[in-house]
């Protein structure tokens, strides 16, 4: 299989090279820019198959970049901030970008969220298995989108259905946080976004309420869900 | 209150200046009458010299009245002559008796003068007991309004010309002088001194312009309050950031490549505490210069302390931590992502402080249109004076050496502006039984 290539778009010289050191390291491949015209130009042959942008840039901004690039390629795009960052986390502005991470950011979360959004970005099987669940007395019916604990049935909202679905179907398996946003919520994991969380445990409140263990559904700290 | 200075010039100067006009014309029209009146003396004289001429004429003796006259004349440098007609009726009705008596050949002594005319007019004194009349012209010296002249162009030029003057100045003065004073704060404050106030020196005036001395001083504040804030927390953070900074370059000095696992673990503990302290202060600075109110989303409280507090079980398992709720508090116009880092941090910061197998206390209730969360600790509270400034940027209690590695005093100051960028409101109180209260109120709608 051949390496994946990434694209660096980093003004900052020694930044830009630290970068390439450890994605390389990291087993990519590593092309690098250091302005906004030639980032674009390398960004639209589409020999990349992910894309770290910095926002501030000579002579092409990061977001003037991006808003560009959008209008021919879907390409997965890491945008780095230095500015702001909290604000844009809190207003939730992406300006397009897939991911957004902020200076000064770790090596190691970095390649982690390269690996988290590499991964949501190949094409997802549509899960097929439609129908029914039914783990000791808790059934999921997917086609009434209804949930049952014994006879009882409890009210949940489309989201909260899909979400106890992909826990339920995936039972003993940990479901990172950044897959359930993208199946559940259909949108990215930000670094302050706690709505999926928040969902679950609505869930595990309302299972609770119907006397059946809603613990089951457990907190993996760090990585994501997992039911067990 | 609008254009309260429109009223105002309106009043002044429309009103005003009309009725000044009007009360200006009638008082030249009574002088002029009361200047066209032939002085008393001069009256009483010409009396006289008609009852003379009556006298002489009764007597008879024509020749006598004549050498009178002749001297009269002289003396007075004037016409003088005694006249007397007969009325003879040639049509119409019958005359009516009293033709003989009134005016006949000139004015009366009574009447009134008209100071317009060049010529000196013809008085006549009609005799008493004869149908005859003493005419005289009236002698230069006897003509009244002599000083009319004068007393004219001061009334209609010199008297309205220094009012305009002294109300065009009063008008400049109540407009330039607050103006001035403007202008003097103005430039005060573009040199640097943001503690300069204009409204006070305005007095109690009310109108556009202590409006803007008004929004001035507002301005003052804002721009004052930011700046000084600027400061302090540039001043606070390379303070701050010496001590990371001195370890890191201890542990980078001192590395040793047998134990460099040691080595790693202590640099990248330091960097970690540089790029929290860097990003917290950015943080603060946003919310501190730009005061954000952000309402984007409904968020059941409920579930988002649900999320913190399972997280903070897992952090610290060996405190037990308790929390009260209804099952659900949904709040409208709020952002979750606002909330969570301040109630993580408070919920943290009170099972830090909180003993072993202690437990902290979480209550969510419904108050008058709020939501409370309040959370109590079992820890060593604050003392009473310092407990409004807990949540200050970089506040630390004194001597207090609970050197961890991610407490810079920025904590709280970054979660009470959190809580206001969703119009929360936050308070901490010494419980009478020991430990800390963090109360946070948050509305519903």
């Amino acid at each position: 299989m051949s390496k994946i290539k990434i694209l660096l778009i980093e003004d900052d010289n020694i930044l830009n090279n630290y970068l390439a050191d450890l994605l390389i390291k990291s087993g990519y491949d590593v092309g690098q820019c250091f302005d906004g015209i030639s980032g674009l130009k390398r960004a639209q042959t589409k020999d990349h198959q992910l894309i770290l942008l910095d926002k501030m840039l000579p002579k092409l901004d990061g977001v003037s970049l991006l808003k560009t690039l959008r209008e021919t390629s879907q390409i997965p795009v890491i945008m780095v901030s230095a500015k702001g960052a909290e604000e844009e986390r809190i207003l939730g502005l992406s300006h397009g970008a897939d991911d957004y991470i902020a200076k000064p950011f770790n090596s190691r979360e970095l390649l982690l969220r390269i690996e988290g959004l590499l991964r949501r970005s190949q094409p997802i099987l549509a899960p097929v298995s439609l129908g029914e669940l039914s783990i000791d007395g808790l059934t999921l019916n997917a086609t009434k989108q209804i949930v049952h604990v014994e006879e009882q049935q409890i009210e949940v909202t489309t989201i909260q259905f899909k979400l106890l679905w992909e826990l339920v179907s995936k039972q003993y398996q940990t479901v990172s946080k950044a897959d359930l946003y993208q199946s559940v919520l259909n949108k990215k994991l930000g670094a302050y976004d706690r709505s999926l969380d928040m969902h679950l445990s609505r869930v595990r409140r309302k299972l609770n309420e119907a006397n059946w263990l809603g613990e089951r559904l457990q907190t993996v700290h760090g990585k994501g869900y997992c039911f067990k | 209150m609008k254009k309260q200075k429109l009223w105002k010039l309106c009043l002044i100067i429309a009103t005003g200046l009309v009725a000044f006009f009007y009360i200006l014309s009638v008082l030249t029209t009574s002088t002029e009458e009361g200047m066209s009146f032939i002085s008393e003396k001069d009256r009483a004289q010409l009396k006289l010299w008609g009852k003379e001429a009556e006298r002489l004429y009764l007597v008879g003796d024509k020749k006598q009245l004549n050498n009178w006259l002749t001297v009269l004349k002289t003396q007075e440098n004037i016409w003088v002559a005694v006249a007397s007609f007969n009325i003879e009726h040639i049509a119409g009705e019958k005359l009516k008796e009293r033709l003989h008596g009134g005016q006949h050949f000139g004015r009366d002594v009574d009447w009134k003068i008209h100071l317009y005319f060049e010529k000196n007019p013809t008085m006549e004194l009609q005799f008493n007991q004869v149908n005859a009349s003493f005419l005289i012209e009236l002698p230069a010296r006897m003509r009244p309004g002599s000083y009319w002249l004068t007393t004219r162009i001061i009334m209609q030029i010199l008297l309205p010309m220094a009012i305009l003057i002294l109300l065009a100045t009063l008008l400049y003065r109540h407009i330039i002088t607050p103006l001035q004073q403007l202008e003097n704060a103005t430039s005060a404050f573009s040199k640097g001194n943001f503690d300069v106030r204009v409204r006070k020196l305005l007095g109690d005036r009310n109108d556009e312009l202590s409006h803007l001395a008004s929004t001035f001083d507002q301005m003052a504040i804002r721009i004052g309050e930011l700046i000084s804030n600027q400061r302090q927390l540039i001043s606070d953070l390379s303070h701050e950031l010496r001590t990371p900074l001195t370890r890191l370059d201890i542990a980078v000095n001192n590395f040793e490549s047998k134990n460099s696992r040691h080595h790693i673990d202590r640099i990248a503990r330091e960097s970690l505490h540089i790029r929290k302290l860097v990003e917290d202060t950015l943080t603060l600075a946003w919310l501190e210069n730009e005061k954000p109110i952000i309402k984007i989303e409904k968020v059941d409280l409920v579930d988002l302390l649900d999320v913190v507090i399972d997280d903070a079980k897992f952090e610290f398992p060996d405190r037990d931590l308790k929390f009260n709720s209804p099952t659900n508090a949904v709040i409208n116009n709020s952002s979750h992502q606002a909330l969570c880092p301040a109630l993580e941090n408070i919920i943290r910061n009170a099972l830090r402080y909180t003993p072993v197998s202690k437990s902290v206390v979480v209550h969510l209730y419904l108050d008058a249109g709020n939501y409370c969360i309040s959370v109590s600790d079992k820890g060593p509270g604050i003392p009473e004076k310092y407990l409004d400034k807990v949540f200050n940027p970089f506040f630390r209690v004194e001597n207090s050496r609970i050197a961890e590695n991610d407490s810079f005093g920025l904590g709280l100051a970054l979660a009470k502006r959190h809580l206001i960028s969703v119009r929360a409101k936050i308070t901490a109180v010494n419980q009478q039984e020991g430990g800390l209260r963090v109360m946070i109120t948050i509305p519903i709608h």
